[in-house]
């Protein structure tokens, strides 16, 4: 049915996305919004992984799913990562009154 | 057919990431971020990977979006909103360093080199499948068990040639539980007197134990 979407526009997808969540990484002050384009720089990865594991071939002997459950560790770790962020902003924001990460400015010398 | 709905998803997930990159109110920024997921989810979607896409929409939307809305509304600058404006200084050079990343990935892309003995990924466009045939390798029947039962294969994967990293993942959510409330857990300004005595009464009563403990293995060495 549906096997005329090169893999190609797939890879384009997920570096777009990539690029545009490195831009929000760099641009961004706020600490949540800086958390929420790493978000965004996960899933194009998440999005890499899944069109490889659907097109290609794979090795022999890797099972019949690698790049699903690549995809499911790293959806575990991003979901890890973002309580552990918010705890770190919200302890941050207690003790400066600011979320921007240009205030965290204590162990520059 | 299926590559309009392709353009047209990857259209709405770009405009989508741009807008949470780009807005200046958070709680919009955040809205749009749950649109991006799900236009991801959809994508997976479209490369047959169902229960992705729920596991997707459930700990994405359900869980990461409602928790950064938490942090938001925790956060919300009492000096008002001008932390979350862009400073203008930084928008040429951050864009410029977007637009490099992105032109090195899709010369990546375009220049692909493959193994020996594989053939180049560049250009694929058809997909094993999922329909069964005569005459096909193994692997592809086994690829088309497990997208057309992804929910049990990934179970019985998860158990049997993924234990370790699965164990790894649970230790780390465990770990990650903790850290987030030993974190956000506000210490009280004065401990109170009976948590005090009870710490000074702890090493007195764990004591017994240990040398109890020690007992059985000497006796279990001797013999």
């Amino acid at each position: 049915m549906n096997n005329d979407i090169p893999l190609n526009w797939f890879l384009y997808f997920a570096a777009a996305s990539f690029a545009i969540g490195l831009v929000g990484v760099l641009l961004r002050r706020n600490a949540i919004a800086v958390l929420m384009a790493i978000e965004i720089i996960l899933n194009a990865a998440n999005v890499n992984l899944v069109a490889f594991w659907r097109y290609g071939t794979p090795a022999p002997g890797s099972g019949p799913l690698p790049g699903v459950i690549l995809a499911i560790l790293v959806i575990t770790v991003a979901a890890a990562e973002v309580a552990v962020g918010i705890g770190l902003i919200l302890l941050c924001y207690r003790r400066w009154r600011v979320a921007d990460v240009d205030r965290y400015d204590t162990m520059s010398g | 057919m299926a590559s309009i709905l392709f353009l047209v998803i990857a259209t709405i997930g770009l405009a989508t990431a741009l807008g949470t990159v780009l807005s200046r109110n958070l709680v919009r920024a955040g809205l749009y971020l749950v649109a991006f997921f799900f236009a991801v989810a959809c994508l997976f979607v479209l490369l047959e990977a169902e229960f992705l896409a729920a596991i997707q929409v459930l700990v994405y939307i359900g869980a990461v979006a409602i928790l950064l809305m938490f942090g938001i509304m925790l956060t919300r600058d009492t000096m008002g909103d001008d932390t979350t404006a862009i400073p203008v200084g930084w928008m040429v050079p951050g864009l410029f360093g977007g637009l490099c990343v992105f032109a090195v990935l899709v010369v990546g892309i375009n220049n692909s080199i493959a193994p020996s003995g594989w053939s180049p990924w560049e250009g694929t466009s058809s997909r094993p499948s999922i329909v069964k045939e005569e005459a096909e390798p193994g692997w592809v029947a086994e690829r088309r068990e497990a997208v057309n039962d992804m929910g049990r294969v990934i179970g019985v994967e998860l158990m049997t040639r993924y234990v370790v990293p699965f164990e790894v993942a649970g230790l780390l959510l465990t770990a990650a539980l903790v850290g987030a409330i030993a974190l956000a857990h506000r210490e009280d300004p004065d401990p109170k007197p009976p948590r005090s005595a009870n710490r000074a009464a702890g090493p007195g009563a764990g004591d017994g134990p240990s040398t109890e403990a020690e007992e059985p293995v000497a006796s279990s060495v001797s013999s």
